[in-house]
């Protein structure tokens, strides 16, 4: 992994190089340990090491961009070359913006030297509890364990740098029934190795799997449901994606209003919804910089239920006369005070999720997705876990879900199932009507 | 071994063009090309040294190239190289695996001890041995064949084209928006092994499209239509060949016409579904349930398991009989097309489903021993260098139907259904069980004829009653490939390109979902 001043002395020497109006260089360079097992025993694993260079030039207002990741010389030159007749062939852009100059960062302190240090015989061991607690009970696990360690550079010929690097540990685990019938999954993400205590969720996923065992069978329809933090990190990373302000004020996103102009400003979920990002947040550290090396800063995108902000690119912002907005580093959800246990013991009749999966957008105008239920789905009554049920395919906004929240738990750090995102602060939902449309066999 | 003493071998099929040994020409600036020979044996000696009862090198460099346009502006020209190698060995019967972008051969050196050591680390967990099924040794290379270099074509000219295509669009009364974008992708691997193969291929695939959005903001809708061109195992030729004109026009068409085409009543209703449509289903219904390392539960924690479990395999009943579906990896213009597969395995075709029975899975070297097999369908695939190699899904088609039928005929043959075109959202359990998929465009078929637009459109079913609805397909002359240019799989995760060929078939009885309501 490149310090920062080996990527300052790479960025120099392609800055050096280009002889075009405006340069901008960005690297990544890092490490990534991984280790997978299934049927108790290690599958594929490995080491790698890579670094990345991408280079735009710009001429006039037209633009080339070119990779490598090659650090000799002539590599690097041979990029820049490309780069610029890249530029030299492309069209004048009329949304073209100029660089942006140095920039004051927030703090992110996303790094954790043991994180970096700990290779595989820390993910071994790992796994070794993982595989251990299964066995012990006569069950089945699978399961996959990462180490990244990995700095992001960026650098510019108006005098623009920054350096930021980051550890992540993270670890899922699903552990089977023998015979199929019953499976439950977990996983968890840290900066630190530290923060993982296999034990505790080797645990977890255990009891979902010997709790899941012989599903009854639940007529699809609408059913007050608790949904796990996962469930609601993957929702909520669809709202997020959809809060584009050109999307918006284009008249082709969820956020336009009909008859002209977007949703910014207005309430349009219950108060006790509140979404944030913030870099420097010491729960989930983000990236201190976003598009074109603009400075991240706390942003509230809902709050109260109220929409706050939408993301807006340099250009969009300039012919809107808003300020920009870069895509969140993290999320932060506001919660509630009690735990998810509390949610359930709060429920008269309804259902509890573990997690979503193979989530798709059905309508981009309403935010209809479709998924499916994984890995536990349980049926309560009078406050007390009742029964499995069968999973189901659901089809249900994230915009809905929202709007039908009775409680919440705390937040908690949880990564959304479907996607890679380490760096999210979100609660267990307590929601009305939830919309599982038709029943899945599968466990 | 050296690159002139490489020999033309001829895979196992025998039914793909071998080309000669590469250098193509580098329209990227030429560099020096390390000794990759050299590079192999020291990682092959190195692993033998740390008693290593396998190993074996990938040596890989990968271009990419895409250009991508909105309206009357281009958004980006972007091209990018990556190179390194991967080393992958079994030690005490487990594999270890490690990879570095420096090619030089200390840095091999480092690597493959590197991999042995988590070999070793990770060895007192394994339960049994790995076993791989015997290969061949193979010396030969092989190229995607009859390619024009999308990288030799100039960027002013893909610029000209896409901005073209989009002035097509906006020209049409109603049209709001339009993008267009091709991305282009050149694989070249060098494969070494212990058991003597050295390889060398070169792949190429193209992905090229355009999505056309209509706005109503009185109505507060708005519409759009991705084109029907699907990803290939070609290269520039794809491009030209395509009838973009037909296709964006039509497309305008249809996002302006999407407004005011009726919702659909939900409910049991018959499909026919294009080749456009289709592929995808087979990809997610057929394609993921049949790969072994699903099916026996190295995949249970990320892309999940299979229905189809390895009792099933010989009885159990998967479609109608006229269901035909077979994996082929030497399919002509296929994104999975190749010569050898990433264990040196030459590519084949063989059957899944035959007659409606599930027959087959696809596999690896480490897998066939699981089936009785004597040998690997050569199923294992790399995303890049740095990656581990695994199973991934080869080309998996629908075989037309045998007696003479069109998509007319199919038509003017059908009562009451709906006709659909184009990929839309997808998803499906993680056993492969319960499926949704939309699509781009709906039309009502009425008595035989095609007699307006329907909208809000998703069509559910369960894997096997899905198939096993099938009453018709269309000859081979409906024949067309589709694909998807990014499968994911695995952790971390890893994209593969496969092609999935059909003619339009006809499926009784599903169950219609009105997406606009639900």
């Amino acid at each position: 992994m490149l310090t920062q001043q080996e990527s300052q002395a790479i960025i120099a020497k392609v800055l050096k190089s280009a002889k075009a109006d405006e340069t901008e260089v960005s690297i990544s360079s890092g490490t990534t340990t991984h280790l997978r097992f299934a049927r108790n025993t290690p599958s594929t694993s490995g080491r790698t090491t890579d670094t990345v260079v991408t280079v735009q030039c710009t001429l006039g207002t037209r633009t080339g961009s070119a990779r490598t990741n090659q650090l000799d010389e002539e590599s690097l030159r041979s990029m820049v070359r490309t780069a610029e007749e890249l530029a030299r062939l492309a069209p004048e852009d009329a949304e073209f913006m100029p660089a942006l100059g140095p920039q004051q960062y927030p703090t992110s302190n996303a790094w954790v030297d043991e994180t970096a240090e700990a290779g595989s015989p820390f993910l071994a061991s790992g796994a070794e509890e993982c595989i251990r607690s299964a066995r012990d009970r006569g069950l089945v696990a699978a399961g996959f364990l990462r180490i990244d360690a990995e700095s992001e550079s960026l650098g510019n010929s108006a005098g623009l740098f920054a350096y930021h690097r980051s550890t992540i540990a993270s670890m899922s685990e699903t552990v089977r029934t023998p015979d199929g019938g019953g499976s439950g999954w977990v996983s968890r993400a840290a900066n630190s190795v530290r923060d993982i205590d296999f034990k505790e969720v080797a645990s977890i996923a255990v009891t979902k799997a010997l709790e899941s065992r012989n599903p009854r069978k639940i007529e699809p329809g609408k059913y007050t449901t608790i949904l796990e933090p996962s469930c609601v990190a993957d929702m909520v990373r669809s709202l997020l994606f959809a809060m584009d302000a050109r999307n918006a004020d284009e008249g082709r996103s969820y956020f336009s209003r009909k008859g002209g102009g977007t949703k910014l400003g207005e309430k349009i979920f219950p108060e006790n919804i509140s979404l944030a990002s913030d870099p420097s947040d010491r729960r989930v550290p983000g990236s201190p910089w976003g598009e074109d090396g603009i400075a991240q800063k706390r942003v509230e995108w809902i709050d109260q239920g109220i929409v706050k902000n939408l993301r807006t690119s340099r250009y969009w912002a300039k012919k809107q006369g808003r300020a920009p907005v870069a895509f969140p580093p993290n999320t932060l959800m506001t919660g509630g005070k009690g735990s998810l246990q509390d949610l359930i013991r709060s429920t008269k009749k309804g259902l509890l999720v573990t997690s979503f999966w193979y989530i798709r957008s059905v309508d981009p105008q309403t935010l209809m997705l479709t998924g499916l239920t994984r890995d536990g789905v349980f049926w309560i009554e009078d406050g007390v876990i009742a029964f499995p049920v069968m999973n189901f395919r659901w089809n249900e906004s994230p915009a809905a879900v929202l709007q039908n929240v009775e409680s919440m738990s705390q937040s908690q750090r949880v990564p959304p199932r479907e996607s890679a995102t380490p760096t999210m602060m979100i609660p267990a939902l307590k929601v009305r009507d939830f919309n599982f449309s038709s029943l899945s066999e599968a466990v | 071994m050296r690159r002139r003493e490489f020999l033309k071998t001829s895979a196992a099929s025998g039914t793909f063009l071998l080309l000669p040994s590469l250098p193509l020409p580098a329209p990227f600036a030429p560099r020096e090309e390390p000794d990759v020979s050299r590079l192999a044996e020291i990682a092959l000696s190195t692993a033998a040294s740390l008693k290593a009862s396998y190993a074996d090198i990938r040596i890989a460099d990968y271009r990419n190239q895409s250009v991508s346009t909105r309206e009357r502006r281009v958004t980006g020209i972007s091209n990018s190289e990556t190179s390194g190698f991967g080393v992958r060995v079994i030690v005490n019967g487990t594999w270890g695996f490690a990879a570095s972008n420096i090619r030089t051969a200390e840095e091999v050196q480092r690597v493959t001890r590197q991999a042995a050591a988590i070999a070793l680390a990770n060895s007192r967990l394994q339960k049994e041995p790995v076993q791989l099924a015997p290969v061949k040794t193979m010396i030969g290379s092989w190229a995607t064949p009859d390619v024009k270099d999308p990288f030799l074509v100039p960027v002013v000219d893909k610029t000209a084209f896409l901005l073209h295509l989009n002035e097509q669009a906006l020209n049409v009364k109603g049209v709001s928006f339009c993008t267009s974008f091709m991305a282009f992708v050149r694989e070249h691997k060098y494969f070494a092994s212990s058991d003597g193969s050295f390889i060398e291929q070169t792949l190429y695939r193209c992905n090229p499209s355009f999505t056309v959005t209509s706005v109503d903001r009185e109505r507060g809708s708005f519409q759009s239509r991705n084109s029907y061109s699907e990803p290939q195992g070609m290269g520039y030729e794809y491009v030209d060949q395509y009838p973009w004109e037909d296709d964006i026009r039509q497309a305008a068409a249809d996002v302006v016409e999407k407004h005011s085409a009726r919702t659909v009543q939900p409910g049991p209703r018959d499909l026919i579904l294009h080749p456009s449509n289709l592929w995808l289903t087979i990809h997610e219904s057929v394609g993921h349930p049949t790969e072994l390392d699903r099916a026996i539960g190295m995949e249970a924690n990320y892309a999940g398991t299979s229905f189809l479990t390895p009792d099933k395999r010989g009885s159990f009943k998967f479609g109608s009989d006229i269901v035909n579906l077979v994996a082929d990896k030497t399919q002509a213009k296929a994104l999975a097309t190749c010569g050898y597969d990433d264990e040196g395995v030459p590519s084949k075709e063989w059957h899944l489903i035959k007659g409606g029975v599930f027959v087959d899975y696809q596999t690896t070297r480490e897998q066939a021993h699981i089936l009785g097999h004597k040998e690997s369908y050569g199923c294992s695939y790399a995303q890049s260098w740095a990656d581990v190699p695994f199973q991934r899904m080869p080309n998996i088609s629908l075989e037309p139907g045998k007696k003479p039928l069109t998509l007319s005929q199919l038509v003017a043959d059908t009562e009451d259904a709906i006709l659909i075109k184009g990929r839309g959202s997808y998803s499906i359990d993680h056993q492969r069980y319960n499926f949704q998929f939309g699509g781009q465009t709906y039309y009502e078929v009425k008595k035989g004829r095609i007699t307006g637009m329907l909208k809000d459109v998703a069509y559910q079913a369960r894997t096997p009653d899905f198939w096993n609805s099938c009453d018709a397909i269309c000859s081979s002359e409906e024949y067309m490939l589709g694909g998807s240019f990014n499968d994911g799989k695995g952790e971390p995760g890893q994209s593969n390109a496969v092609s999935h060929g059909c003619s339009p078939a006809r499926f009784r009885n599903i169950n219609i979902l009105n997406t606009g309501k639900s």
